[in-house]
């Protein structure tokens, strides 16, 4: 690093001379620089956002806490009520993850750079696939729920287009650290693009593959559990509804089945996972 | 020789059942899973209002992309990352001592398992039931957004600080004990160096995400660009939803660029 | 038959792979290709299959000019010549038969492709092909489990799979130890004298080259030094090859 950066030119290192007469620079600090930006940036957001600490201190522990300590006592009364929704969170996750991450195959196999040579068409793929991951996936749902009518379609859609952004993203970069003799070997023996990835590298990308949509899998219990709240199936119709009526309790027990589910899942994919590496 | 050949390949693994196995499994899953789906097709309203959506995206309201009032692109996209900022600090801040208390090598087993099942629970919640909850407390705007995401951002942030503190190289204080250093001084100088840097990284890595989630949180109007967004989606203003969601694409792309940089500075060391 | 004729290579960047080369190989030849790191041996070999394109001249394998050729065209030329690289270039996670069988694949359907499914003549072929190497025994182990001997001749059981009258050798030993580089070389041999293909081989051990091969071609800066029987390598033209340098050895590594 021989390049002198602006700060460096604005304060000058400081030039120590020790007793011997041997001399040398020490750079100035960038902490007070760092903390004053911090702290800048801080205090405008408070005033963008109207921020009150005192406020919340002073409201929080005694409304938060009654909410809270109703959550903690589930109404297990409401527990048949759960499963039906359950299921279609589950059932809504499940197909949206499978049609996503096959989806993402194709499209991360032209967004590997070391696959695809076109750097336009390159740039272009990899564009979408950035963009599909900027759009809250609760925002997708909104629409496609006024698209599709209210249900558990418009929530598979959203669902598929988050997978597909996700998994297409972690794969495309497990493909680019990949080896690409066995591709090379299949070129040289006669082999097409495809026929050259899909027997040298697929089976290589395959465990990792697996993987990242299992992790998906995870991510998209959680993420179609809030979908409903929108009207797009699941869980979230009962959230939005106990929320409403304030009825505490019972939301408590949704949370719970979700907390169980969730666990669940995680322990099953963390397992297969395990497996398959 | 044929001989030898056959009897090789008859000794080959049989794994074809295996297979059949599994891909009965992800069939029946997905035929199961399908068959709740309810596709209605497209509503009757649904082609117009795709139609409108489509249009609003080629034809967003440019006034409001780049108007200076509290209700234009601009201003909406500062508040969504005064949100993030302030829920990232305050979440980063309350997950300092919540993983010290979590983590084994500092406190022993039992508090540090007691306070790992808190963390779980906080997990859990999904966030836009915590600002749901935080709505009866704060009322909607703004306020709820950062609290909501201070909230949550504890559960992760402190996630990635018990590893950072479980990974703590504990011969440094040794040496520090050796060279006649009190606790405090042992702390600021053998143990927040080695911290700092990670602890920032993991800050500024769940600050990308309560960008995103700061969005999300628009739904309950939780303030931000996601909840203008939410109320242009609703009444079927479309030109203003495609200069929201045009503002929210560049806001998201930018901040992921950046978060990536400085995280990778981090990691290398200046 | 290989030919070329004044043939250039010269890469992108400016450098020159290939220089004015001139030569012609016989079907049934053991050649081996010897020279410095860089001196254009690899250059030679992959222009054979097109790995490489070639700039000017003409290079002709069986009559069928190979600049010529186009997609389709070029992977049914691709179909005949075989090709080992230095790095084995398996799928080590896989079988060694997998690894094998997927030589075929350019001649399958596309969705036996996509599902892998090879009948059970492909697989004998297979197995036959791994025989003639002989590891049969390991046919249905994992390549990550094989020595590095032995997954250079699962990659030339791959070749023979493909029936190619021509096979091209990349440095095939360079990541062998001197006793399993010799067996590798009596493999290629074999092959060379009992189904007379042509085998060409880049190699770096000049003392394996003039103990395997009957014609030596040696390359400097591009340009073809000498070309003629093993018999007839003196150390005169070994200095003229590596300029003087000592000549590399299987016994020194």
């Amino acid at each position: 690093m021989n390049k002198v950066s602006l700060f460096d030119k604005l304060f000058k290192p400081e030039l120590i001379t020790l007793d011997n007469g041997h001399t040398v620079y020490r750079k100035r600090s960038r902490m007070p620089l760092i903390l004053l930006i911090i702290f800048i940036v801080i205090f405008a957001s408070i005033q963008l956002t109207g921020f009150n600490l005192i406020l919340i201190i002073e409201r929080a522990p005694k409304q938060l806490g009654a909410i809270l300590g109703k959550i903690f006592q589930p109404n297990m009364d409401f527990l048949p009520n759960v499963f039906g929704p359950l299921i279609d969170t589950i059932k809504m996750s499940l197909l949206g993850t499978i049609i996503g991450c096959i989806l993402a195959l194709p499209i991360s196999i032209i967004s590997s750079s070391n696959i695809n040579k076109n750097r336009i068409s390159l740039s272009v793929v990899r564009f979408l696939l950035g963009l599909v991951r900027t759009l809250p996936t609760i925002i997708i749902a909104t629409m496609a729920a006024l698209i599709f009518g209210l249900g558990t379609f418009a929530g598979t859609v959203a669902i598929t287009i988050f997978t597909f952004g996700v998994v297409g993203k972690m794969l495309f970069e497990s493909i680019e650290t990949i080896d690409m003799g066995p591709f090379e070997a299949m070129e040289s023996l006669g082999a097409n693009k495809f026929e050259a990835f899909w027997s040298a590298l697929m089976p290589q990308i395959l465990p990792t593959y697996l993987s990242h949509c299992l992790y998906c899998f995870e991510m998209n219990i959680r993420a179609a559990s809030i979908l409903g709240y929108v009207g797009a199936g699941g869980l979230g119709l009962l959230i939005n509804e106990r929320i409403g009526w304030r009825d505490y309790n019972s939301l408590g027990t949704v949370l719970l089945t979700l907390f169980v589910a969730v666990v669940i899942v995680d322990f099953l994919s963390t397992y297969f996972r395990k497996k398959l590496g | 020789m044929i001989d030898r050949i056959m009897e090789v390949y008859d000794a080959r693994p049989k794994r074809g059942w295996l297979y059949c196995i599994v891909t009965a499994i992800i069939v029946s899953l997905v035929i199961w899973s399908a068959k709740g789906i309810n596709f209605a097709g497209i509503t009757s309203k649904g082609s117009e209002i795709a139609a409108g959506m489509l249009n609003g995206l080629l034809h967003p309201d440019m006034s409001l992309l780049f108007s200076s009032a509290s209700d234009g692109v601009p201003y909406l996209i500062f508040q969504t990352i005064a949100i993030a900022v302030l829920g990232t600090f305050f979440g980063a801040i309350l997950a300092i001592p919540v993983s010290f208390l979590a983590s084994e090598n500092i406190v022993g087993k039992a508090v540090s398992t007691i306070t790992r099942l808190l963390i779980l629970l906080i997990r859990t919640i999904p966030s836009l039931v915590w600002a749901l909850v935080w709505i009866r407390v704060t009322g909607p705007g703004p306020v709820c957004g950062v609290v909501t995401q201070s909230i949550c951002s504890i559960g992760m942030i402190s996630k990635m600080y018990i590893t950072a503190i479980e990974d703590l190289d504990t011969r440094i204080l040794e040496s520090l004990d050796a060279s006649g250093c009190n606790t405090f001084e042992k702390i600021w100088c053998g143990i927040l160096p080695q911290l700092y840097a990670s602890f920032i990284s993991s800050a500024i890595y769940r600050f990308d995400i309560n960008m995103k989630d700061a969005t999300t949180l628009g739904i309950v109007s939780a303030g931000g660009i996601g909840a203008s967004l939410t109320q242009c989606i609703n009444s079927r203003r479309w030109s203003m939803v495609g200069s929201f969601l045009y503002g929210l694409i560049v806001l998201v792309m930018i901040i992921e660029w950046i978060s990536t940089k400085i995280r990778r500075k981090l990691a290398t060391g200046q | 038959m290989i030919s070329f004729r004044n043939v250039d290579k010269v890469y992108p960047n400016g450098v020159k792979g290939l220089n004015n080369v001139t030569l012609d190989i016989e079907q049934g030849e053991f050649v081996a290709i010897i020279g410095l790191s860089g001196a254009g041996k690899s250059t030679l070999i992959r222009t054979i299959n097109r790995m490489h394109d070639i700039t000017a001249g003409t290079l002709t394998v069986d009559g069928i000019d190979v600049s010529k050729l186009k997609g389709k065209e070029l992977r049914r030329f691709r179909r005949k010549i075989g090709m080992i690289f230095q790095s084995f270039n398996l799928v080590t996670r896989s079988t060694v038969i997998k690894n094998v069988l997927t030589s075929m694949v350019p001649d399958m359907p596309w969705y036996k492709t996509l599902l892998g499914l090879y009948s059970k003549e492909q697989k004998m072929q297979a197995l036959e092909a791994i025989d003639k190497v002989g590891i049969l025994d390991k046919a249905y182990s994992r390549c990550d489990e094989l020595s590095g001997g032995q997954q250079q001749r699962v990659a030339l059981a791959r070749t023979l799979n493909q029936n190619p009258t021509i096979i091209l050798a990349d440095e095939p030993v360079a990541a062998l130890d001197p006793v399993t580089a010799k067996m590798v070389m009596s493999d290629f041999k074999r092959i060379n004298e009992e189904m007379n293909i042509t085998i060409l081989i880049n190699i770096h051990h000049v003392d394996l080259a003039l103990d395997y091969a009957t014609r030596v071609i040696g390359i400097r800066d591009g340009e073809i030094v000498y070309d003629g029987p093993t018999s007839e390598v003196t150390q005169e033209v070994l200095d003229v090859v590596y300029k003087g340098n000592s000549v590399p050895s299987s016994k020194e590594a």
